[in-house]
């Protein structure tokens, strides 16, 4: 799910960027690192405009200056039990894999309805109830959120199409 | 799941009531059944005294997992003496067989919590990883299994095996150098032709972050569609490779654009988890019976019995395999390149191996006389020469991996900056012309060909997948042949259970028990190429190195080759460096039935799988070298090859049958020659010894054309008749010498009776001897065979001489034809 964050961040910046556009830099600077970046609970989607920077410290023995920059951003996090979109990224005997954004999900076996089955002499291997359904790399795909972990900047998720709707 | 008593109770312990039935539901951490124990403790009492007093203390065991209690093994008033125990059995909904990232795959729950109660990790429970393309998935051993059973059955099906493809230098070689780009874009280069086809491709997510944008150049190795057309239809392929996922991605792409061979079916560094080796297992946990390995590494695999090693792709000459930095060090084996070469190529290590192999054969080109046109074309092979050794350097600690791919990134850079390449095209093109001029001096016989034409670096000329293919082919129908073998008796063994005949067996076996075992079936066809066959290895493995677990010594083993240090009576041939005359193979060139051969014809028995032919192998032996120690009447090593190995030797009596043979052989030609002419030829040998022996590598660059293996067997037969003089007869080295100088004074009509009666006297294998030698150039069966051919001695001798009449004939021609010279 999406949300409207607020967020702080300590940004050091270089002397050589010290100048009039100094803000402009701490702006580049804050959007290339955090953007896309994952805290293990969310991932910052997209920086909104309206930041504000505190007084910049010069850090002692470098020269670098610190500048603490609150900023709002959209977060996106998954819950368990969501229903997301995603991806085949890899399909495999014990499952398939699923991108959904900055999330990894695994759909297992058991987690796929038991008229779809594997079929490995299909090139490339796909899970296929032999009709209409087929689940190959690079199709899309809706699952629901089972079980989430995150570790330091990623995120994990078990997903399952086994429900109405889904797949 | 069962539950078993733990460690940590104070054992025995009396159970006293059971809290649950069978098919109760229990929570975790619910109790299953109350105990006691009894303990002494120490108590006070009001007037101070203490004393141990024994007590009882009743307490409750929990359960540890959820589910629906299956069955009791305890009852009330059980006293368990210790842990381990079986105490109950508990159905899970769940046993978290499959698990992606810590989580259970099939019912979410997160595996990696732990808490008081936990006995046992439920990561645990699933720790082989088996996908190809990433690391977090976990399975358990039994579902592993049975999708290992799953994967066979399906290949069975459809008759294929299982083929792990290795990418640099077994099918493709990549370089960085822009200089190929340039050559592409260059109709006039001479390297266009071969260039032409190479393909080029940036990756994205390159680490080496200061070689931004670097272009990789591909070359596919010839024949490689068709291969891969050919054995997809036996194998289902695997790529298993050192290179990044990223690199590994792009080149599977070139290779294989329609996904059709390889599919997903990639496992790269990044997946394989240590960057030493390579393990069967990381894909096939359970069982390797339908695997098969192409690399150009054996090392890497630890010579695994499934492995087929191919020989090392070099187009680009000295680039080396741009992703080998990662892997154990390489060294580097000497090359037969020509002698002023020789220095330079010699234990070097690693990637400056390659490098300066690379930069050897250039010189050997320009070193080479200009009638050799053809000369550039066996460079494809030469730069094959650079062996590996498994030098297992601890794990993958961060410093070492940090170390490596600096090193890739320097190989990078060293390739970009100093383009080696470029640098021996131009040298090339410089020996070239020195070549011309000198010709044009000497004004040599044979007239050059078109030699104006620039020659080109690079060649195109690689055929070693063509072989593959077709060993692949062989394993592949031997082992289906087998299958359908097993399966008939197998299905036979049925009809005869149904018939009501009663069976041992209980159970038929699944189908997949009599699955034959490609570890078993491939060695077998190995083992016959070269079997029989002893080798010695000479000049070609750097010295501080031991040569039995040489990369090409394993290698030669692998297919049945015994290996040696010394020659010996066993010895059949000695793999030699043609530029290096060393004492082993000056006394190898003693015994015409030790064949001398370069290192080339090793690599193409491996490669075909078939015994080569050994002739255009041969080294050519110089007579001088021959001279130099004929004449020395106290040259020590030849002693050890007559005694030492003789008296060791298991079979005594084959190896002295086996020089006898040799004796007989020698004898013809030496009584054609006079007395006189023996003198002067003795006096000449001396006086070569005198002054060429200190400086051989002189004498071997002369390279004079008057070769004459004539030569080399008078010398040892003078040496011999020398050796009998200086020593008594009586043992059995002293009969031995005695043969030898009846053979060498073959008009004393008693010691040629007496060996007449000897030969008599032992039934041997001469006549197997005989025509292995009379076909010197031929495949020979086991030469040294010690008592198989059990013939008798009359036939031998006839064989014998029918042999002596031809090899008589051929080493007259050869005197004439240096006569005339």
């Amino acid at each position: 799910m999406f949300f409207l964050y607020e967020l702080e961040k300590t940004i050091q910046l270089h002397p050589s960027f010290f100048g009039p556009l100094i803000r402009s830099h701490i702006h580049r600077e804050l959007l290339a690192k955090e953007e896309g970046s994952n805290t293990g609970k969310y991932t910052i989607v997209c920086i909104l405009d309206s930041f504000e920077v505190s007084e910049g410290q010069v850090v002692a023995g470098t020269g670098h200056a610190e500048y603490t920059v609150h900023y709002k951003a959209v977060v996106w996090r998954p819950f368990r039990g969501e229903i997301i979109d995603g991806v085949v990224s890899s399909v495999i005997r014990s499952g398939f894999f699923v991108e959904c954004g900055s999330l990894q999900a695994f759909v297992g076996r058991s987690m796929i309805p038991s008229e779809i089955k594997y079929d490995a002499n299909a090139t490339p291997p796909q899970w296929t109830d032999n009709a209409e359904q087929i689940i190959e790399k690079g199709t899309q795909i809706r699952i629901k959120i089972k079980g989430l972990r995150s570790e330091v900047d990623k995120m994990f998720a078990i997903g399952t199409m086994k429900e109405d709707y889904l797949g | 799941m069962l539950v078993e008593s733990p460690t940590g109770l104070h054992y025995p312990i009396t159970v006293v009531e059971l809290a649950k039935k069978p098919h109760d539901d229990i929570q975790r951490g619910a109790p299953l059944f109350s105990y006691y124990y009894e303990t002494t403790v120490t108590e006070g009492d009001k007037y101070g005294d203490e004393k141990e007093v024994k007590k009882k203390f009743r307490a409750s065991f929990e359960s540890s997992k959820a589910g629906t209690l299956a069955e009791w093994f305890i009852r009330n008033g059980t006293v368990i003496q210790r842990a381990g125990a079986k105490l109950v059995e508990i159905d899970e909904p769940c046993t978290h067989e499959t698990q992606f990232a810590g989580m259970c795959a099939d019912c979410g729950k997160d595996m990696t919590q732990e808490d008081y109660m936990t006995d046992r990790r439920d990561v645990d429970r699933a720790t082989v990883n088996m996908t190809h393309d990433n690391t977090s998935l976990l399975v358990s051993k039994k579902e592993a299994l049975l999708a290992e059973e799953d994967a066979k059955r399906r290949l069975l099906g459809v008759k294929k095996l299982s083929l792990i493809v290795d990418l640099d230098q077994t099918v493709i070689h990549t370089t960085c150098e822009r200089t190929i780009a340039e050559w592409q874009n260059d109709p006039n280069n001479p390297n266009y032709e071969a260039v032409k086809e190479v393909r080029s491709f940036q990756l994205a997510d390159d680490r080496l972050a200061n070689v931004a944008a670097n272009w990789y150049y591909c070359k596919l190795r010839p024949g490689l569609k068709e291969f891969l057309d050919k054995v997809s239809t036996m194998y289902e392929l695997h790529i298993y490779t050192m290179a990044t996922r990223a690199y590994a991605q792009a080149i599977a792409k070139i290779i294989d654009p329609d996904r059709v061979y390889f599919g997903d079916r990639i496992l790269s560094r990044d997946e394989n988890g240590t960057d030493q080796v390579k393990t069967l297992h990381r894909l096939f946990p359970v069982n390797t019976d339908m695997v098969l390995v192409i690399d150009d590494r054996g090392d890497i695999w630890q010579w695994s019995d499934n492995l087929v090693k191919v020989r090392a792709y070099n187009f680009f000459l000295g680039a080396g395999d741009i992703n080998a930095s990662f892997l154990p060090k390489q060294v580097g084996v000497i090359t037969d390149a020509a002698p002023t070469a020789v220095v330079e190529s010699t234990q070097t290590v690693g990637n400056e191996a390659e490098e300066s192999t690379g930069e050897a054969q250039v010189v050997s080109i320009a070193a080479k006389p200009p009638e050799s046109i053809v000369a550039p074309v066996s460079n494809g092979v030469l730069t094959d020469l650079e062996k590996q050794l498994l030098t297992m350097s601890g794990g993958d600690n961060p410093d070492l991996l940090e170390r490596q791919s600096k090193e890739q990134e320097q190989v990078i850079i060293s390739q970009q900056t100093e383009r080696p390449l470029l640098q021996k095209q131009l040298a090339l093109e410089q020996a070239e012309q020195t070549a011309e001029a000198e010709e044009a001096v000497d004004n040599a016989e044979a007239p050059s060909p078109e030699q104006h034409k620039h020659k080109s670096l690079l060649h195109d000329d690689d055929d070693e997948l063509i072989y593959i293919e077709a060993c692949l082919r062989r394993v592949h129908r031997a082992f289906f042949d087998e299958y359908r073998k097993k399966r008939t008796a197998h299905q036979g063994g049925r009809i005869a259970e149904l018939r009501g005949e009663k069976s041992p067996k209980k159970r038929a076996p699944d189908d997949l028990e009599i699955v034959p075992d490609v570890k078993t079936i491939m060695p077998r066809m190995k083992q016959a190429v070269l079997q029989g066959v002893s080798i010695v290895f000479s000049g070609i493995v750097p010295l501080g190195i031991d040569v039995q677990h040489s990369d090409i010594a394993l290698w030669a083993k692998s297919f049945g080759a015994q290996v040696s240090t010394d020659l010996n009576k066993q010895t059949t041939h000695v793999v030699a460096n043609p530029s290096r005359k060393t004492t082993k193979v000056k006394k190898a060139s003693r015994h015409p039935q030790i064949k001398i051969v370069t290192t080339d014809w090793l690599l193409q028995c491996f490669s075909k799988w078939e015994r080569a032919d050994e002739q255009p192998y041969l080294i050519p032996m110089d007579p001088d070298e021959h001279g130099a120690h004929g004449g020395s009447p106290d040259l020590v090593p030849f002693d050890d090859l007559e005694e030492g190995p003789l008296l060791s030797a298991e079979d005594e009596d084959g190896a002295i049958t086996g020089e006898e043979d040799e004796d007989e052989l020698q004898s013809p030609v030496n009584v054609d020659i006079s007395d006189e002419t023996w003198q002067s030829l003795g006096d000449e040998f001396q006086d070569f010894m005198n002054e060429s022996d200190e400086d051989e590598d002189e004498g071997t660059g002369s390279e004079t054309d008057s070769v004459n293996s004539e030569n080399s067997v008078e010398t040892s037969s003078t040496k011999r008749s020398k050796k009998k003089r200086k020593r008594g007869t009586g043992s059995v080295d002293g009969s031995e010498a005695d043969d030898s100088d009846a053979s060498v004074s073959s008009s004393t009509g008693s010691k040629l009776q007496r060996k007449k009666k000897r030969v008599l006297e032992r039934v041997t294998s001469l006549t197997n001897v005989v025509s292995a030698d009379k076909s010197s150039g031929l495949p020979s069966p086991d030469t040294t065979g010690p008592d198989e051919g059990q013939e008798n001695g009359l036939g031998g001798e006839e064989d014998d001489e029918d042999g002596d009449a031809e090899l008589e004939a051929e080493l007259l021609a050869e005197l004439e034809r240096d006569d005339d010279e």
